[in-house]
């Protein structure tokens, strides 16, 4: 029987680029296939030419054995193939059923009318026969990332799709979300239909596909079935080189105090409480790691401590000296660094080029200003020299911060934070978005201020990370901590147990929501070793 | 701030108007309208008399019609506009030029002539629709295919109606006011024309496929874009589309009268802009815009007749009514949301 989707010997020619050669991919009806690699390995540009957008320079697109040649994504959803976009296509005020059948809307009255009976009676079926628990009326913007995925998958399923396409789909789900997702493929795959998703996540494409084909520079290095493959193999494959899972810490006598927080409390934008109290201290020499599910107040904490937030009670000494209220370039002339979580947002300015970038926080200070003006020259030196030294690519000053992948961005500001020889960095998921290669480099890069004898924060949510840089490990459950642990003693258990709002000696801080979020914490812990963008 | 009109159950009304906003609209006024008639009734001689004896006349009723048609059928071309993306400040400018055009128009065929059986007049009410349509393709174009800036774009589209209609009657009439056609177009079709397109709009808006293309196209133009509707064609159909209404709008208030006056705001007097307002009021959807703008010219009716009976209130101030009330029902009441993409480009991919 002919494969559901077979690509033979594609080839896809940018100018300058060859985004993918001679890429062969087979995959079975009624199975699920996971398309690894890093970014910028071709993966969005062979599905694109499955699903249309491009037309490939050489090769063939065979649907059951049948060749295609698709001039137009219409030409891809009339053969079968549907695809879902990393970000939802959808119409927020608009409700669930009138996305679904958008483009499509049955009429009646001579074409005068949607029929909304017909329309919202085949969402219900559809919904109803693949186990969606979608409510059809509900309006786009009311509903969770999660359903809205769903009604996503609902629209390819409406247009007929057999073959569905999901570029990253974790990417924006919580880790209770990512499970049922992994359900939302078994009920397709049982009924017929075939799934190829992207990823770049390890863990993800072991736990959710039937086989995995790694890219790696535009070309196919292998196909395997996910039951014979270990992390470590996959991860050599994507990277082409071994690959240390685990960052090599050795241990270190800790120094003095350099950040004390004490019994601090903060609010979040909606004046809800959103950190209750929390008391560390993190000494010169030293990585003090927090894990927690997102969301658990972690980033009023860190906007507290980096001057961004006013806390509402407590007290946080840097150096010896008050801290709470400073302003914000008080924080960075003292010499606490700040990576922060979203870049975009907060870490760079997307249309500044990254001479501009590469000098914002120091833009008051020599050798970058000069009586009231702004040394150009010195500036681009500093920017080049950043470049070089963390390797973002394209290597060039002049191109805008907007132009480069997440993961160079990211690098991009960690080099200039670094370089500010701060006495404390405060490093908040500062490795999402960013490929496995990179990760170990910026891993690498944190061991080696800790061994100049700096002090690290480290918030993150991948249970890996933390654990792997941390001297000490504390645990954030709803504005508290749970726990302050040994990283190096402490067992995945355990740490989801924290994670969940237990305590080790098993009193549950909060006793009704436990379950939930234990099987939250679980997830988050299965998912640790993915060097990718988590929820 | 919770609305208690909102809560006043209407079963037709339920059915037809989705939003609680628009709905405690319609019940508020019906609401002191009812309230006037009965202490009108009861109390002949007084303030409320007068009043009631106004509001309710016929004469008053004539010049509502006469002044709502442009504020209402302009507010709902806004809508078609406004709701696929492109926000069409220019309604005034298509208001001006239907205005003139139809007029002229009239008057080049000649009262008492026909084309095709058609009678001058509305050969000319045609004719006006005809130019503002235009106006709006042109409009329409620079926005979407050469990506202007809609509100530049929309303020040209005015400026240049308001110095091209008085100088063209200037080169035809030699002022610019035209002589009066000696016809006029009865108030009554107004009041038909413009109770049909709010209804007629009211179901493209929410009954038709059209209708959720066109909300698509404003809100994520990519989502109507990778299934397979063209972006483009939805938004230049939304700004024809007020180019009609807004024609028949202007022809209707011109020819109601039977002349163009061209002097100073010309006789449009910003109506455009009034019925902007309107269908912001009305929160997008043609029945409130519909309410809206028989309120605005209701007052404005019951103003100029307040002033005969020698009660002294300043027309200036009256005027001002539609933009105090938009910017109380913006600050307070706040349910009046943009489109999402309205005023921005797209561009298709690949």
């Amino acid at each position: 029987m002919n494969p559901a989707v077979h690509m033979d010997g594609i080839t896809k020619r940018f100018p300058g680029v060859v985004a993918n050669d001679d890429v062969d991919l087979a995959v079975e009806r009624g199975s699920v296939h996971a398309l690894l690699g890093e970014n910028g390995a071709g993966k969005t540009t062979l599905m694109n030419v499955l699903y249309g957008l491009y037309e490939p320079t050489e090769g063939t697109v065979f649907l059951d054995g049948e060749p295609q040649s698709f001039r137009s994504p219409r030409d891809a959803i009339d053969a079968g193939v549907g695809m879902i976009h990393q970000h939802f296509m959808l119409v927020d005020p608009m409700t669930v059923w009138e996305n679904v059948v958008l483009g499509n809307e049955p009429k009646t009255w001579g074409g005068l009318r949607v029929d909304r009976e017909a329309a919202r009676e085949a969402v219900v079926d559809l919904s109803e026969r693949y186990g969606f628990d979608v409510d059809p009326d509900a309006r786009i913007e009311d509903v969770s990332v999660g359903v809205q995925q769903r009604v996503e998958i609902l629209k390819a399923l409406y247009r007929g799709a057999d073959v569905l396409i999901l570029d990253e789909p974790t990417a924006v789900l919580t880790p209770q979300e990512v499970e049922d997702l992994y359900g939302v493929f078994e009920e397709l795959t049982d009924q017929g239909k075939t799934i190829i998703f992207i990823s770049h996540k390890l863990g993800e494409a072991l736990s959710a596909a039937d086989e995995i084909t790694v890219l790696r520079d535009g070309v196919n290095v292998g196909t395997v079935a996910s039951e014979d493959v270990t992390r470590e193999e996959l991860a050599e494959m994507m990277v082409g080189r071994e690959v240390l899972m685990e960052p090599a810490t050795t241990p270190q006598e800790p120094g003095e105090r350099v950040l004390e927080a004490t019994d601090v409390r903060a609010e979040d934008d909606r004046g809800v409480e959103a950190v209750s109290g929390i008391s560390f201290e993190v000494r010169a020499g030293e990585v003090f790691g927090i894990a927690g599910v997102d969301g658990n107040g972690q980033s009023q904490l860190v906007e507290a401590i980096t001057g961004m937030r006013e806390p509402t009670d407590g007290s946080i000494t840097y150096l010896g000296e008050p801290m709470a209220g400073e302003s914000r370039r008080e924080h960075i002339d003292r010499g606490m660094a700040f990576i922060p979580e979203d870049r975009q947002e907060r870490g760079l300015v997307m249309s500044y080029d990254l001479t501009e970038n590469g000098i914002l926080g120091s833009q008051h200070d020599p050798p970058f200003a000069e009586g009231g003006r702004l040394d150009w020259r010195a500036s681009r030196d500093h920017a080049e020299s950043v470049i070089e030294q963390y390797d973002v690519r394209p290597p060039n000053a002049d191109a805008e911060a907007e132009s480069l992948s997440g993961g160079n961005q990211q690098k991009f500001i960690v080099g200039r934070e670094f370089e500010r020889d701060p006495e404390l960095v405060v490093a908040m998921h500062p490795t999402r978005g960013v490929d496995i290669g990179s990760t170990e480099f910026l891993h690498d890069r944190l061991l080696e201020l800790r061994a100049e004898g700096k002090a690290v924060l480290l918030v993150s949510s991948k249970l890996d990370e933390v654990q792997g840089l941390s001297d000490r490990l504390a645990v954030i459950h709803d504005g508290e901590f749970t726990g302050v642990v040994d990283p190096a003693t402490v067992t995945e258990e355990e740490i989801g147990l924290l994670m969940a709002g237990e305590t080790l000696d098993g009193d549950s801080v909060e006793g009704a929501a436990v379950h939930d979020a234990v099987g939250e914490a679980e997830a988050a812990g299965t998912d640790d070793g993915d060097a990718g963008v988590d929820a | 701030m919770r609305n208690p009109l909102a809560d006043v159950s209407i079963p037709v009304l339920d059915d037809l108007v989705e939003s609680d906003y628009v709905r405690s609209l319609i019940v508020g006024t019906v609401g002191v309208l009812g309230a006037l008639l009965v202490l009108g009734t009861l109390f002949p001689d007084s303030v409320a008399g007068d009043l009631s004896g106004i509001v309710f006349s016929t004469s008053t009723a004539a010049s509502t019609a006469r002044l709502a048609a442009p504020i209402v059928l302009a507010g709902l071309g806004g809508i078609f506009a406004e709701k696929s993306g492109v926000i069409n400040i220019g309604l005034e400018g298509l208001l001006i030029i239907s205005a003139f055009a139809s007029v002229y128009v009239a008057s080049v065929v000649g009262i008492g002539n026909a084309v095709l059986g058609v009678p001058a007049i509305w050969v000319g009410f045609l004719a006006g629709i005809a130019a503002s349509t235009a106006l709006a393709a042109v409009f329409g174009i620079v926005c979407i295919e050469f990506k202007a800036d809609q509100i530049i774009a929309g303020l040209a589209v005015w400026l240049i109606a308001l110095g091209l209609a008085p100088f063209m009657s200037t080169v035809f009439f030699g002022g610019v006011n035209t002589p009066n056609l000696g016809a006029r177009v009865s108030w009554r079709y107004s009041a038909v024309m413009v109770v049909v397109a709010t209804l007629a709009s009211w179901w493209a808006l929410n009954r038709t496929a059209f209708g959720k293309h066109l909300r698509a196209a404003g809100e994520n133009p990519k989502a109507l874009d990778t299934v397979g509707v063209s972006v483009s064609k939805v938004r230049h159909a939304g700004v024809l589309l007020s180019g009609v209404l807004s024609g028949v709008g202007g022809s209707a208030l011109a020819l109601s009268i039977g002349q163009f006056v061209g002097s100073g705001e010309t006789m449009v007097q910003g109506k455009g802009f009034i019925a902007i307002v309107a269908y912001l009021f009305g929160n997008y959807n043609p029945l409130g815009t519909l309410g809206a703008g028989v309120l605005f010219a209701g007052l404005d009716a019951i103003q100029i007749r307040l002033q005969q009976l020698g009660y002294a209130i300043p027309d200036t101030l009256v005027q001002t009514i539609p933009y105090v009330v938009v910017i109380l029902v913006l600050a307070l009441v706040g349910r009046t949301r943009l489109p999402e993409a309205a005023g921005e480009h797209y561009e298709t991919e690949d």
